[in-house]
């Protein structure tokens, strides 16, 4: 057996801490508390970014993701509850159908990617890993029809968005 | 005094159209009481000859409500001092009403300014006004036993009814009312009392008086947030506080809380002197209390038919001008603090006040606690000297240039300032016939456009003799109470450089022998003074002893704040503050 | 010692040095707006506590330890405790990128003069910066007060706006520089010149929404001390007061080190090539410029009202700081 390097025990400890965290953030019963752990299993994500080299990524990772849309769940979360507490079931009478769908998906997924050969990298990227990330967003022969398409959809959700927050739409 | 002499001294008795008199037949009657004035009104037609007095009349505005317990007749009088907003002296009318189960039927209806004073008198004599939107304690906490003002009331260390007390030294022993006090010296609490356990009532019964529902019409369900500004708040302006329901950041509702600094000042009043009061007022509103001491004079002098000498009334002029120029630069300053600027522009405001304060000091002998007015003249004379300058040079140096320094600095910085301007402008707008029904008073009734300066409109002193113009602004909002308070510094200014040229040279301060307990004649007597912050008036009746028998302080600050939750309503939490700032309220004075 | 051991112990003592410089700032830093207010407004500022008051961060900095922490009985403890730290160690790492100086040789080694160069530099900074968001929103959270929870909304709402805005407004020198390292964008500008030439728009939307960022006046919103008696620090005493207040002025030190970097030329000057040390003194010189401005404002302007605030961001500086990166974009391209 080989000997585990530095990076593969990190590697493990980083990985099970964002599984662990994942588990709490659904069984914690204070919302803001479960929002945090959320915040800290993405970190977690971010972390693995950067053990695998993509700076770039973790950064991302961290602007978007912790920067951006959990706080706006916190922000929800704060908007929305009665400050300290929040005291009710955790799960209604449908909850066997979701943990149904939930295993099903998961058994789903775990086949898919246990079935898939995965390509062995043609080796590191040499040079500026931020430049070569950009060319391939742009270029014709790699990223540029998904790039598209995802901005024209974001453009959309943008405007449908403050199509629904205009005021004075209420009336049917 | 002889009676013939007051009779000269006594306001014209305003005169009600006969045909009204008539119209309302026993219900109106005049006051023929020695020393009363204008008419006194049965209950049940009370409503009815107030509204007719505003609508037909002219009397829109009501100065002041208060209440009077006579003990002896086993009656409690209200009265009512109405004015029309151009010009005149006052309508007087009053109302009886049983002591044991004194029931009125409410003004609100009919002057909305009337809101806090009837709560007042409902708190201090128990008078319940029928009809009342909100009729809860106002100055006393809720749970507080008796009415403090009725003449049975006696307080926990009371000693005599009347100063001055018997010595508390009699043969050399030392009494002290702490001894005869249950709680000892506030240490140790009754048997029954459990510090533990207690919990304050709570204050369901003022939120529930809150309009919540600034979300109604909309889809989405909003919570709305019960926020209190106060007791404990830096921009309150001392122990004040503003019960604010939120939508967001909205108001929907805002009521003010106030009585956290209520000493019962008017009760004090009564048990003191006539002249023991003088430094009493000082404390009333402590950023102007020359101008208060002026009105308590103005009352008492009334009573007292005596007159004032040139000098001295020129010393009045000047010291109430330059206390109203140290009173606006205080409350520009510090409107720009709730701004939220970051002291500057209050330490450059105050910077001038300073001066002002000094010739306070030389001549009264104190900055702030001034005492300087007696009934019949003032109490010094100005000083030979002030910081090593001839008193004169200084005066004249500090009214012909550095104030006009100053406030031109203030008006060049601020007036223009963008973010100032986008701030206050269409802030808290009160209109015209709203801040009259409000019974507002100061600036804040002439930045909505109503030229209502008593100074001008019912003049006291030698100001009939002085040229100044009355400042007003038509849009009402906190930006033109801005402006409107430049303005009449400038103008005080104005008055100022006039009262030096003119004053005379010597002369007499004070009329008669200074005396500790002076007699005043019975009877009752309204003086009024336009106060840097508005209309102060005191309503004095004396039964002829050496006490008031009543001693009431109409406090601009305190019926200003009526219109407060009206102006605050559908502007941002920010922007309270900021209304609160504009309206320049002193908490001595709020709560006395 | 092999070279590995040798980058660590370097790396080590360079973030102690950056923790300890960071440190003494703030402390001569709250002196120094103590000083320039009493000096705008007419009075002496503080002058008992050795010469010229000199002393007196210390004689705070021993108060404040001293104080009585207290936590409020309704509070989230674990979560009030952490508020404060969360404010505090983004402010501390966000320098790590940012080079205070040019390579100086030192024992035999070539030393760089900052933590670390990042190839995606300032994207790490904006992480760090949406990161810091955190503490103050659980700081208004976990105190259990109303005042707190409305100050930590109104940061977080202020700080996630202000922050595209900054994003975008960093955006020109990195197209103008061809780079995200901070070091590649002063090796940019030394070829060319500061870059508040070449980008006034992006500097002006930097500068502004740093101080919307860092919650300074005229943008103090989330403390505004008149509406909210503090804002989300209204809770908090002693030691953890104190870390909220350090925070907020090792950001204002930070956000005005990374403007220094971006558009003044950073470390560069005349004869810095040949006596590479005199970088730290022009970058010293360049930032405390900035934090006078900073200090300047605040003494002078009133603040915007909530409302108002996000107008500006939303309104004015967002489309000016887009409009600025199409104009970069294209004359760049245009060009070359």
């Amino acid at each position: 057996m080989e000997a585990v390097s530095a990076a593969q025990i990190i590697f493990i400890v980083v990985a099970l801490l964002t599984v662990a965290t994942t588990f709490l953030v659904v069984t914690v019963r204070n919302l803001i508390h479960a929002a945090l752990w959320l915040v800290a299993t993405l970190f977690g994500i971010a972390v693995i970014f950067v053990l695998l080299d993509a700076g770039f990524m973790a950064t991302v990772q961290i602007v978007l993701y912790i920067g951006a849309i959990a706080i706006l769940i916190v922000f929800a979360v704060m908007l929305t509850r009665r400050v300290m507490q929040d005291v009710g079931p955790q799960s209604n009478e449908n909850w066997w159908l979701g943990t149904i769908v939930a295993a099903v998906f998961f058994a789903a997924i775990s086949t898919l990617l246990w079935s898939i050969r995965w390509p062995a990298l043609p080796g590191a990227v040499v040079g500026d890993t931020v430049l070569a990330l950009g060319r391939s967003l742009v270029d014709p022969n790699q990223y540029v029809i998904p790039f598209e398409v995802a901005s024209v959809m974001l453009i959309i959700a943008l405007i449908g968005s403050i199509t629904l927050a205009l005021p004075g739409k209420q009336s049917e | 005094m002889s009676e013939e002499e007051r009779n000269v001294v006594a306001p014209e008795q305003v005169p009600v159209a006969d045909s009204i008199v008539a119209r309302f037949g026993n219900a109106l009657r005049t006051d023929d009481r020695d020393g009363y004035e204008g008419y006194v009104v049965s209950v049940e037609s009370l409503k009815d000859v107030a509204t007719v007095l505003r609508d037909e009349l002219g009397y829109d505005y009501l100065s002041s409500v208060t209440g009077v317990d006579y003990f002896d007749e086993g009656k409690i009088e209200v009265v009512y001092h109405a004015y029309q907003t151009s010009g005149g002296p006052a309508l007087n009318f009053k109302v009886q009403v049983d002591r044991e189960n004194p029931i009125l039927p409410s003004l609100v209806s009919v002057y909305p300014g009337a809101d806090f004073q009837e709560r007042e008198i409902f708190d201090m004599y128990g008078v319940s006004f029928e009809g009342h939107p909100n009729l809860r304690r106002i100055l006393m906490w809720d749970g507080f036993a008796g009415h403090p003002l009725r003449k049975d009331w006696q307080e926990a260390y009371f000693e005599e009814e009347n100063k001055p007390f018997d010595s508390r030294w009699p043969g050399g022993d030392v009494k002290r009312s702490e001894a005869e006090n249950r709680f000892g010296k506030n240490v140790s609490y009754p048997d029954e009392f459990d510090i533990d356990n207690w919990a304050p009532e709570d204050d369901s019964s003022l939120y529930a008086g809150l309009n919540k529902s600034g979300s109604n019409g909309k889809k989405l369900k909003t919570d709305s947030l019960v926020v209190n500004m106060g007791p404990q708040h830096p921009s309150t302006h001392g122990v004040f506080r503003m019960v604010v329901a939120l939508d967001g950041e909205t108001i929907t509702d805002l009521q003010p809380v106030m009585g956290y600094l209520h000493r019962n000042h008017e009760k004090i009043g009564e048990r003191n002197t006539f002249l023991q009061n003088m430094p009493y007022t000082d404390r009333l509103d402590y950023l102007s209390s020359m101008s208060n001491n002026l009105g308590y004079s103005l009352a008492v002098e009334k009573l007292m038919g005596v007159d004032v000498p040139e000098r001295a009334e020129y010393l009045r002029v000047l010291m109430a001008e330059l206390t109203r120029v140290s009173n606006h630069m205080w409350a520009i300053g510090f409107l720009l603090n709730d701004l939220g600027a970051f002291q500057t522009p209050a330490l450059y405001a105050i910077r001038a006040r300073e001066l002002i304060l000094d010739i306070f000091e030389a001549t009264a002998g104190s900055r702030m606690m001034c005492n300087y007015m007696r009934f019949g003249g003032v109490a010094r004379d100005l000083p030979d000297t002030l910081r090593d300058e001839n008193t004169v040079d200084f005066i004249g140096d500090l009214v012909n240039e550095r104030l006009p320094a100053a406030i031109d600095e203030l008006d060049r910085f601020l007036t223009g300032n963008e973010i100032v301007r986008s701030r206050c402008i269409g802030v808290g707008v009160l209109p015209a016939d709203k801040a009259i029904a409000y019974s507002t008073a100061g600036p804040l009734l002439r930045a909505s456009g109503v030229p209502y300066d008593l100074r001008r409109a019912e003049p006291y002193s030698i100001y009939d003799r002085l040229d100044f113009e009355v400042c007003t602004r038509s849009n009402g909002d906190v930006y033109d109470r801005y402006v409107v308070r430049i303005d009449e510094m400038r103008e005080s200014v104005k008055i100022c450089q006039q009262v030096m040229r003119e004053i005379p040279e010597e002369g007499e301060i004070f009329t008669g022998k200074p005396q500790y307990n002076v007699r005043v004649p019975k009877g009752e007597s309204y003086g009024r003074v336009e106060n840097p912050k508005g209309e102060l008036g005191y309503y004095v009746v004396s039964k002829g002893k050496t006490n008031p028998y009543r001693y009431h302080v109409r406090a601009p600050s305190f019926i200003n704040l009526t219109v407060l939750g009206e102006m605050c309503k559908g502007h941002k939490v920010a922007d309270a503050v900021v209304i609160l700032g504009s309206i320049d309220i002193v908490l001595g004075e709020v709560d006395r | 010692m092999s070279p590995v051991i040798g980058i660590v112990i370097e790396a080590i003592i360079k973030s102690a040095l950056m923790v300890f410089v960071l440190a003494t700032a703030f402390a001569y830093l709250t002196l120094a707006e103590r000083k320039i207010a009493a000096f705008v407004q007419v009075r002496k500022g503080p002058n008992r506590v050795g010469p010229w008051g000199l002393m007196q961060p210390a004689a705070d900095g021993i108060k404040l330890l001293f104080k009585e922490e207290m936590v409020p009985a309704g509070a989230d403890k674990v979560l009030f405790f952490l508020a404060p730290i969360l404010t505090m160690i983004p402010a501390m790492v966000i320098m790590a990128v940012v080079p205070i100086g040019p390579d100086v040789e030192l024992f035999g080694r070539s030393i760089r003069l900052g933590i670390s160069d990042l190839n995606v530099g300032m994207l790490y900074i904006l992480s760090v910066a949406s990161v810091a968001v955190y503490g103050i929103v659980l700081a208004g959270w976990s105190s259990a007060n109303k005042y707190s929870l409305l100050g930590g909304l109104r940061a977080s709402a202020q700080m996630i706006s202000y922050e595209i805005a900054l994003g975008l407004s960093i955006i020109g020198p990195i197209i103008l520089a061809g780079t995200m390292s901070l070091q590649g964008i002063i090796t940019a500008q030394q070829q060319s010149t500061w870059y508040v030439l070449w980008q006034p728009v992006g500097a002006l939307v930097f500068f502004l929404a740093g101080l919307a960022e860092v919650n300074r006046a005229p943008f103090d919103m989330p403390e505004a001390e008149q509406e909210l008696t503090a804002g989300y620090f209204t809770e908090y005493s002693g030691m953890k007061f104190s870390l909220f207040f350090m925070g907020e002025y090792i950001k204002m030190v930070a956000v005005c080190a990374i403007a220094t970097t971006l558009f003044l030329g950073g470390y560069l000057g005349p004869y810095v090539e040949q006596l590479p040390w005199l970088g730290i003194l022009y970058f010293t010189i360049k930032t405390t410029a900035l934090l006078f401005l900073m200090i300047w404002i605040r003494l002078t302007l009133p603040r915007l009202r909530y409302d108002q605030l996000m107008a500006f961001g939303w309104k004015v500086l967002l489309p000016l700081a887009l409009a600025n990166v199409v104009v970069t974009a294209t004359a760049t391209v245009l060009l070359g």
